[in-house]
């Protein structure tokens, strides 16, 4: 980790890893982000997306692996968390303390200048409600706070876990609009989302995550030209299911069974449906339904993560499913 | 930097809930043990109470504020203990490392601005407390002037001095026990149980731990020393405790993950 490659990029972590009591949640995590992207974070629940923010924030001290996050150490925070900003879950302040209030404790604290906590109100559109308590907002107010609290130090890395959540569609689309603006502006944003539709929106790159580990890293135009198939394949006889699918994996594919055959993810284009039915005729099964349908970006995604639609949300997502 | 967490603190102290509840709240509880204390105090004394000659001495008008004492110890323990306990559990521990990571700095604010708050409490309920008892003193026909004396005046101080002593050791009780509990409601009902009950009960079964238990040693100082305890064993012993578990509570504090 030169650098001058880092330099290039806004976070890099090679081999980051943590464990909570043995259980192992970011395991050998590999980033790098590009200054001045916008890069999604994407996986399903569980996946260690608040764990990595949370290292990469000094919150949690990573078991092992390095990091270079604006030129600091990871294992040092205090040598670049006064260029970030950060929206952690859901926006954290005092209930009884105004909107206002509450960003001039930040403010104090980090020596940040009072002037800029009536810009960020008025940016994130709490200019009018600056006065009023926390505990009277709405949860959408809130999240606006949040990220008011984050823009408060300026920041040339912004780091948002969730940002949508909670907020109506009028608010996400503002969301939306608010972060490529500041993306326009030169800042590397860094958005973790459990909504594909905001990684298609607002990103130009893409991290996956699956078990604390990456499954893919890229942008999101290379994410949509990741084409693969999915081949349904149906033995005639209905006991020969576990033979087939074994068959499969000798091949060094991953065959799922169901109710209706076998299926197996191949790349978009390949002959493994000829090789499959000529070693499956081989072996004494007989075929009667061989099928390929090819897969939207969804179930790439899906077969990255090894998740179901229903850990991740895909509504509008990439590749267009409202 | 020390100093930004520190005015960062304050403008959690300040608002008007806190700031006038505790203030006034201390004030007006002080100012009644004062009261209730020169109104049933008799000419010869006993039980518990001072006699009429003894509050026209110049310590006289520092019994009505020892007599609160414990209670304004237990108010600073349980602020103390709140404010750092309820960044846990409202989550703005986050925001707060994020803005200011060396942690040992946050906390050294933190501990200053909750001090500073509890020791200009202690001060104002001593005041009021002092011109309830002058007031008091005059509707008892007691004489004053031994309490504006040198002598009176250095009692004065001196007995101010000790309720703020014991208030910072109170104070520092209760943000090590926020800090370790994490929770506002834990750290309140552990920290009272212990202080009140649990301490009262083991004192009366085996009473010469009260010269060991932190309570009874802080209860000391503020007094100024205890038949049971005297002060210069109070103080050293408490400085040794406090000390101790200033250290422990930083280390937790600085290495422990924050997943609030």
């Amino acid at each position: 980790m030169t650098t001058t490659h880092a330099s290039a990029l806004a976070v890099v972590t090679t081999g980051l890893t943590k464990e909570f009591s043995g259980r192992r949640v970011v395991d050998r995590l590999d980033l790098a982000i590009p200054t001045g992207s916008v890069c999604g974070f994407v996986g399903p629940n569980g996946a260690g997306k608040t764990t990595t923010i949370r290292m990469l924030l000094g919150l949690i001290r990573p078991t092992s692996g390095e990091g270079i996050v604006l030129l600091g150490d990871i294992h040092d925070p205090a040598s670049y968390l006064g260029g970030v900003g950060a929206l952690i879950e859901s926006p954290a302040f005092y209930p009884q303390l105004s909107g206002r209030d509450n960003l001039l404790v930040l403010a104090r604290l980090g020596q940040l200048p009072t002037s800029s906590i009536g810009d960020v109100l008025e940016r994130v559109g709490l200019a009018d409600r600056a006065n009023d308590r926390f505990n009277r907002y709405s949860l959408g107010m809130k999240q606006r706070l949040g990220i008011a609290a984050a823009l408060l130090a300026d920041p040339s890395l912004l780091i948002l876990d969730e940002p949508t959540n909670g907020l109506d569609p009028a608010g996400i689309v503002e969301m939306r609009s608010l972060i490529r603006s500041l993306a326009d502006e030169g800042m590397t944003i860094f958005v973790s989302s459990h909504l594909l539709s905001e990684i298609e929106h607002v990103c130009d790159r893409v991290v996956m995550i699956r078990s604390g580990r990456s499954v893919f890293q890229g942008s999101v135009e290379e994410l949509r030209n990741m084409r693969t198939a999915e081949l349904l394949i149906r033995p005639q006889d209905p006991r020969q299911l576990g033979s087939l699918a074994k068959l499969i994996a000798t091949r060094g594919l991953e065959a799922q069974i169901d109710e209706d055959g076998v299926s197996v993810v191949v790349a978009d284009g390949s002959p493994w449906a000829g090789e499959l039915n000529r070693a499956a005729l081989e072996a004494g099964i007989t075929i009667v339904h061989l099928a390929e349908r090819e897969r939207n970006l969804e179930d790439a995604y899906f077969a990255l993560t090894g998740t179901h639609s229903g850990d991740v949300e895909v509504n509008g997502a990439l590749g267009g499913i409202q | 930097m020390i100093v930004a967490a520190f005015r960062s603190e304050w403008v959690k102290l300040k608002r008007r809930n806190l700031l006038v509840g505790t203030y006034v709240g201390l004030a007006v509880a002080a100012s009644l043990f004062a009261i209730l204390l020169f109104a049933q105090a008799s000419a010869t004394g006993g039980g518990d109470l001072p006699s009429l000659a003894q509050l026209a001495q110049p310590n006289g008008l520092i019994h009505g504020v020892n007599r609160a004492a414990v209670l304004l110890g237990i108010v600073a323990f349980g602020i103390a203990a709140t404010q750092i306990a309820s960044e846990y559990s409202l989550g703005t521990i986050r925001q707060l490392l994020v803005r200011q990571p060396r942690r040992p700095v946050l906390l050294a604010g933190k501990f200053l601005a909750v001090l500073t708050f509890m020791l200009g409490a202690v001060v104002f309920a001593s005041l009021l407390a002092t011109v309830a008892a002058f007031i008091m003193a005059h509707g008892r026909q007691i004489p004053t002037g031994a309490w504006t004396s040198s002598t009176g005046i250095t009692d004065l101080i001196r007995a101010l001095g000790d309720l703020l002593l014991a208030t910072v050791g109170f104070t520092t009780f209760g943000l090590v026990v926020g800090l370790l509990f994490r929770s506002s409601v834990t750290a309140i009902i552990v920290g009272f149980a212990y202080l009140l009950p649990i301490e009262n009960v083991v004192t009366r079964i085996v009473p010469h731990t009260a010269a060991w238990l932190p309570g009874q040693l802080l209860q000391a100082i503020a007094a100024g020393g205890l038949n049971t305890v005297g002060f210069a064993r109070s103080l050293v012993l408490s400085i040794v405790y406090l000390a101790i578990a200033v250290v422990v509570a930083t280390a937790v504090f600085v290495r422990k993950d924050v997943t609030a």
